[in-house]
């Protein structure tokens, strides 16, 4: 999902205004850096999760906030300048249904229309909406024509800071980097919206929050990332930038106990095997929907068998000028979360 | 009498028709012609009507894109940008498009030409539009930024129109600022026809000075809201200066727009197609006479009498049907020519840029030939059932022409149709359109034929105790002993000619009074004319350098904009202008103003359409306020259909905050030569809006003026020639008919030693009298019709009034070319029958 | 089996519509295959008689059958639908179409009849070879002469083999030798079909063929 982003910022000239370096050792300071940072490029506020019906079963979900800042003339006073763009993407993983349901929101910011806080998490796009409350739950309502749902996300573990304090690699270069923290093992409780009918879902949720204004390196063509919420409280998170070889330009990710035992993991600690091939009718492409990880933690290697909710979690966005891509809820014995995998159906246009 | 109505054995009937077209083709083609003609003219202009109308509502719709809703600016000033939000968090509101819709101008420098060219300019939000007009936004080739300052989107007739092509620099002004773009894409899907290029909301605002403004709000409603719900929600949240418009107002509209033309034509049309529909009655009722002893015989011979009435209905049919099916062809061929020469509002100035296409539409060419047919059927009614009832053992016995000078024909029903065509005239508007004066006019037209044997024997009367000459004397005694046959004659002459004349007489009075008003609205030497300065026009700075060019003696600034009263009607011109009670056409009384109110002067249009008179008060939208105004009086204005509002100029820039004015009227110093003073103005101008700058001196104004005048009513000049033709083509039709009926009575006068040349003078003579009584007839009946044109289908329609002029010079050279065509034709006609042999005809029984 | 009547009229009366009454208790009986002449002066009544017995008048009183049919009481359709498939008529004036062909004129009462268009036709052109004018069946009118004109019209009374033929003055317009020859001509025709033949007549030639002759006065009609 991530790469919609990705894409919209891609829609921007070559001629863009001085964005921000992701610099390493800048402290985070919260609730601060839970609010918005408009001078970076771009930005998300990245929600994903499992979702627990009345009757037990289970369903994938995800809702993300982007923020793109294009290049504008500063001097423009008119209050419609498009000094920032935002964005919010939702989707719905039933197995009952066997395919992904979702919906989105797109507007410039302004008129208290399309707002981001830079003080806290307090983001408003038309009807849709994700606020913070000053004891650290999260609030979000989306609203689409499938469906739509109120959550309300409580941490039950303080910040993550990915990489290095925060400072996350991307690409061999030091300035192929973003700021990431994550909240994992957010507890889940809210209210979920389908064909008129409301149900009380109850569930596990994870928040990526990231920010950068130069995310992926040029020979990339494509990702993997994987965040898992282990049944112990630990938090593994993955990811993989692949050339168009598709071996890894960069590798990274994280371990962190529940006790807050952290270990960050270098490109040589993981490694993915992709495993089974589900190949999609819709689009021809062929996705490792079930890949093995294997990651070097503390010296042992740790290897996890993954297993999708259901194959077809692909999202075809091109009608809207998006890309291909697979994303969906998984299980790993001991664990579940999301996983995305893109630039499988063609190569990441840089 | 019901079971009577049988169809006739068909091949009796065949054999019957067929035979009768064999011996009298002539009848059968001039038959089909005169409906052939009333198709095709209807046809035309409802064609030509029908694409001009598609094309315009095509262009709304382009500009328009597909919103469910939109939000308008009453005046291009526009309305406060805050309202975006509000609406757009209305309920029911799915999404909101915020516009800034500007007129722009490609500049003469970039494209080449001499004239800039316009065009629509759209500020567009593409996230929004997205949701609401899809068919607006450009999708650049090369993925460039939607929010590219620099990037600017043109449908192809924008892109026709500047000369350009994808990738060009294009320079556009407006609101006295030029300012350059790159062609970033083409807009596939507004059509071919409209000029219009989008750029971004934001540079729009800030590059030609809309900060905090919009035009327009493009609204998508939520799916299964109840929409008249939404649309009260939507309204109540609407400041002064803003409409609630829908797809349905604005169809309206731009409907209203050419309604009346287009009414107007077609009723034409349909009078054309009357004028056809008596000369088949005249042909078939004289074919009847004729073969009356013919019908005798099948009847003897064991025709019932339904049958012979269906068989002379369906001979009328198929004269009709052929008719109609050439109708068809020649008004496609009709509007296809009048849109290319004329352009698809026919000259009527109602379409702005853009091309029209011809579409053929196979129901209203059913439609049309139904009616056409319908015409035929319903003129040989009367003579058929007269075949039936006659009966036959008589019939039979009696070669034709049983007339009876005892016999007096009855003026009455005459008088009453024309009595009911009076009462209809002072009927109100139907709809916006004066359907009871149409029907006023067809009544006093049905009226005036029916009266025709009456009015033939009383103009006759006096002469019946004149001593002429033999052949004189027996053309006297014959139309005077059978009102009924010359009434059957004349009512072609008199039908085509009382309307020519009633159009003519209308012409000829709106143009004398359009004449008159613009000498009246052009007092001064030069006016100058900025055009597309609905943003902006000429600033007090500009004012000052313009009143001080040297030779200008006096210079009065004007500014107009368009201004939306209602949804569903076409916006007024708002103008301000020094000292209007003074310079003004005021018509009726003015009213004095009450202290501390403005004084508003409202064109005679706004009395019709807003129902409005001299001392009412209104409101304008100016300003995001409803400012209220005192009507202190009403003026005459023939240049815009759907009204115009007159301010003081301090009273309009006090209501609307704007100090530029658009227009200026120049009195020159004496000895100034008008094309050097318009040269030093141009310059001092400027560049910029110097190329928008359209200077005229009164006398070339009246002359374009004039022209679009004659120019829009060429179709009905057109109309006019063709009603002549209709009429005497019947009246030749008519003669040579009844002369060949009579060939038995000139067989007879020649046996008893009446010379030929005295036969062809009586019959010259029976013309002549018929040319004139139908030219009397015409031009009085003509006249009475003309003043239904004038004090009721113009108002009522075009919502103006004229002072009647009489074009005597026509009438007398239509009097006497009547009258001579008439003798021509009869004396022609009459030849072929007395050439016959004179023993012959005696002898032959019909 | 015998056949009814050509034409039966029953003590028929008519006066004119200034009140002069033409006749009145009218008797008059025509045996299918006989040939009846009815004189009388100018103005007498005899054409009304005429058109009387073709259903073209209504009588003041008295029953007029045809072929057993009655006129009487009935709507001037029906009258007309008797007239068609049961008389047949020979005029003074002959009366042929100028604008149909000889076959058209001919077969005329026939298609009126909607009999079969080619079949009608055909008898016609039988009918045409009758009347001693073989071949000639598209020809018009216009090329033929007054007798001529009258075979035509002898074939067209007869080609629906009417029961009853009505001739007002068929020579009246005729040389005395072509009449003659036409009178011969409708005498073995009239023959041939065993129709009764009404022939109202000035010529004493004409009444020569008549099997009767009755002189048409105010009190009826009278033997000569």
């Amino acid at each position: 999902m991530r790469i919609l982003l990705l894409a919209l910022a891609l829609l921007l000239p070559a001629a863009a205004p001085t964005y921000p370096v992701v610099t390493p050792g800048k402290p985070f300071a919260f609730p601060r850096d839970h609010g918005a940072h408009p001078t970076f490029r771009t930005e998300w506020w990245y929600v994903t999760g499992w979702l627990k019906t009345p009757e037990g079963k289970d369903l994938g979900f995800q809702v993300t906030f982007f923020r793109t800042r294009p290049p504008t003339d500063p001097a423009n006073p008119s209050a419609f300048a498009p000094g920032q763009i935002l964005f919010a993407h939702a989707a719905l993983s039933d197995p009952a249904l066997g395919k992904l349901q979702h919906s989105q929101r797109i507007a410039r910011a302004g008129f208290g229309l399309a707002e981001t806080s830079a003080r806290t998490t307090d983001i408003v796009l038309d009807d849709w909406r994700m606020k913070r409350t000053p004891d650290g739950r999260i609030r979000t309502s989306i609203a689409g024509s499938e469906f739509a749902f109120e959550l309300t996300l409580t941490p039950s573990q303080p910040e993550l800071l990915q990489g290095d304090r925060g400072y996350s690699r991307k690409g061999p270069a030091p300035a192929d980097a973003s700021y990431y923290y994550t909240l994992p093992h957010l507890k889940l409780a809210g209210t979920l919206t389908r064909a008129g009918t409301p149900v009380t879902v109850t569930g596990q949720a994870w928040l990526d929050r990231e920010w950068s204004s130069n995310y992926l390196n040029p020979r990339a063509v494509g990702w993997d990332w994987l965040g898992l919420n282990m049944d112990d409280g630990s938090a593994l998170t993955l990811f993989r930038i692949r050339d168009a070889k598709g071996a890894a330009v960069w590798a990274g990710g994280s371990h962190r106990t529940r006790t807050g035992q952290q270990t960050t993991l270098a490109p040589s600690d993981v490694s993915f095997s992709p495993g089974r091939l589900w190949r999609s009718k819709a689009t021809g492409a062929s996705y490792p929907v079930a890949p093995t990880v294997t990651v070097m933690l503390r010296g042992k290697p740790l290897t996890l068998r993954i297993k999708p909710l259901f194959d077809n979690q692909e999202l075809d966005s091109r009608g809207g000028g998006g890309p291909v891509y697979w994303e969906g809820a998984v299980t790993v014995p001991g664990g579940r979360g999301y996983l995305e995998l893109t630039g499988y159906q063609s190569p990441l246009k840089m | 009498m019901t079971a009577a109505w049988q169809p006739p054995p068909t091949t009796a009937a065949r054999w019957m028709v067929i035979g009768e077209w064999r011996a009298h083709p002539a009848r059968l083609v001039i038959g089909a012609l005169a409906i052939a003609v009333g198709v095709a003219l209807g046809f035309a202009v409802h064609l030509v009507n029908q694409t001009a109308l598609a094309s315009f509502d095509r262009a709304v719709r382009t500009v328009n894109g597909a919103a469910d809703l939109q939000i308008r600016a009453a005046t291009p000033a526009g309305f406060a940008e805050s309202l975006y939000p509000r609406i757009a968090r209305t309920p029911g509101v799915a999404a909101a498009s915020p516009v800034v819709e500007i007129v722009a101008f490609a500049s003469a420098s970039t494209t080449g030409t001499a004239n800039p060219a316009p065009m629509t300019l759209l500020g567009l939000d593409v996230l929004r539009a997205a949701a609401v007009t899809p068919s607006l936004i450009g999708l650049p080739p090369d993925r460039s930024s939607p929010f590219d300052p620099d990037a600017i989107f043109l449908s192809r007739a924008a892109l026709t129109a500047a000369k350009k092509n994808l990738g060009d620099r294009i320079t556009l002004t407006a609101a006295n600022t030029s300012r350059s773009f790159t062609i970033a894409g083409i807009l596939a899907n507004t059509g071919n026809d409209q000029a219009i290029a989008v750029i971004d909301i934001a540079d729009a605002q800030w590059r030609f000075a809309q900060l905090g403004k919009l035009q327009r709000i493009d609204i998508r409603l939520a799916q299964g809201m109840n929409r008249a719900a939404a649309m009260a929600a939507i309204n109540a949240r609407l400041p002064a200066d803003a409409r609630l418009v829908s797809p349905e107002n604005a169809q309206a509209s731009s409907d209203s727009l050419s309604r009346a033309y287009r009414v107007n034509l077609e009723m034409l049309a349909m009078v054309a197609l009357l004028t056809g529909g008596f000369l088949v009655y005249s042909a078939q009722s004289l074919s009847v006479a004729r073969r009356r002893p013919q019908f005798a015989l099948l009847r003897v011979l064991g025709l019932r009498p339904g049958a012979l009435t269906v068989q002379i209905v369906l001979e009328g049919a198929i004269v009709g049907l052929i008719g109609a099916g050439l109708g068809i062809a020649i008004g496609y061929g009709l509007a296809d020519l009048a849109v290319t020469l004329l352009g698809g509002d026919l000259g009527g100035g109602l379409l702005g840029r853009g091309e029209v296409h011809l579409d053929f539409s196979a129901p209203a060419a059913l439609v049309f030939a139904m009616i056409g047919i319908a015409v035929a059927i319903a003129s040989s009614l009367v003579p058929a059932l007269e075949a039936a009832r006659a009966k036959p053992a008589i019939a039979l016995k009696n070669a034709g022409d049983t007339t009876d000078p005892r016999h007096r024909p009855a003026g009455w029903p005459g008088l009453v149709l024309l009595g009911l065509g009076g009462l209809a005239a002072l009927g109100p508007p139907i709809a916006e359109l004066p359907l009871l004066g149409y029907a006023a006019m067809a009544l006093l037209l049905a009226g005036g034929v029916a009266a025709m044997p009456f009015l033939a024997r009383a103009l006759l009367a006096p002469l019946q105790n004149l001593s002429l000459p033999a052949p004189l004397d027996l053309a006297l005694k014959r139309l005077w002993g059978a009102p009924q046959q010359a009434a059957v004659a004349l009512c072609g002459i008199v039908a085509s000619t009382s309307l020519m004349v009633a159009m003519a007489v209308m012409v000829s009075s709106f143009r004398g009074s359009v004449d008159d008003w613009l000498v009246q609205i052009l007092p001064s030497d030069v006016y100058l004319h900025i055009e597309g300065a609905e943003t902006a026009g000429l600033d007090p700075t500009a004012q000052a350098r313009l009143a001080a060019t040297p030779g200008v003696a006096k210079i009065r600034f004007l500014r107009q904009i368009p201004l939306r009263l209602a949804a569903d009607r076409a916006p007024v011109i708002l103008t301000g202008q020094p000292d209007p009670a003074a310079s003004i056409p005021l018509i009726g009384r003015t009213i004095p103003v009450p202290a501390g109110e403005v004084a508003a002067y409202i064109s005679e249009p706004m009395v019709w359409l807003y129902n409005l008179k001299p001392g009412d008060r209104m409101n304008l939208p100016l300003g995001g306020k409803s400012r209220p105004v005192f009507i202190a009086g009403v003026w005459r204005d023939y240049a815009r259909q759907f009204g115009a509002i007159t301010l003081a100029d301090r009273d309009f820039t006090a209501l609307t905050g704007d100090r530029t004015r658009s227009e200026a009227a120049i009195d020159t110093a004496p000895g100034t030569d008008p094309a050097k003073l318009i040269t030093a103005l141009r310059q001092r101008l400027g560049p910029v809006i110097g190329a928008q700058a359209m200077f005229a001196e009164p006398r070339q104004m009246r002359a374009v003026a004039l022209s679009i005048f004659d120019r829009s009513f060429a179709i009905t000049y057109a109309l006019e020639a063709i009603a002549i033709v209709i009429g005497l083509v019947g009246v030749a039709a008519t003669f040579s008919a009844q002369t060949l009926a009579r060939t038995r009575e000139f067989g007879m006068l020649r046996h008893i030693g009446v010379r030929r040349g005295q036969i062809m003078t009586m019959l010259a003579a029976e013309g002549a009298l018929l040319g004139i009584i139908g030219v009397i007839a015409g031009l009085a009946l003509g006249v009475l019709m003309s003043q239904v044109l004038i004090h009721v289908v113009n108002p009522q329609s075009f919502h103006w009034t004229m002072d009647t002029r009489i074009p005597w010079p026509l009438f007398a050279g239509l009097a006497a070319a009547l009258t001579a065509a008439a003798a021509g034709t009869a004396a022609l006609a009459g030849r072929r029958a007395v050439s016959a042999d004179a023993i012959r005809a005696v002898r032959e029984d019909w | 089996m015998t056949s009814p009547p050509a034409l039966t009229v029953h003590q028929l009366a008519k006066s004119v519509p200034g009140g002069r009454r033409l006749f009145h208790n009218l008797d008059l009986t025509v045996a299918p295959g006989e040939i009846v002449a009815i004189m009388g002066e100018s103005g007498i009544g005899k054409s009304t008689l005429l058109n009387l017995v073709a259903g073209l008048d209504s009588a003041d009183a008295g029953t007029i059958s045809i072929a057993g049919q009655a006129l009487d009481d009935r709507q001037d359709d029906a009258r007309t639908i008797i007239r068609r498939d049961h008389v047949g008529f020979v005029f003074q004036a002959f009366h042929i179409l100028p604008h149909l062909t000889l076959a058209q004129n001919i077969a005329l009462p026939l298609v009126l009849a909607r009999a079969d268009t080619a079949a009608s036709l055909a008898r016609a052109i039988t009918m045409l070879a009758n009347v001693g004018l073989p071949g000639r069946g598209g020809d018009y009118p216009a090329q033929l002469s007054g007798g001529e004109l009258q075979r035509i019209a002898i074939a067209r009374a007869l080609i629906h083999d009417p029961a009853l033929i009505l001739a007002d003055e068929p020579t009246g317009n005729l040389d005395p030798e072509t009449a003659e020859r036409i009178l011969s001509l409708l005498t073995t025709q009239v023959r041939a079909s065993s129709a009764g033949l009404v022939l109202v007549t000035h010529s004493d030639c004409a009444a020569a063929i008549a099997d009767r002759v009755l002189v048409l006065g105010p009190t009826g009609l009278t033997p000569r």
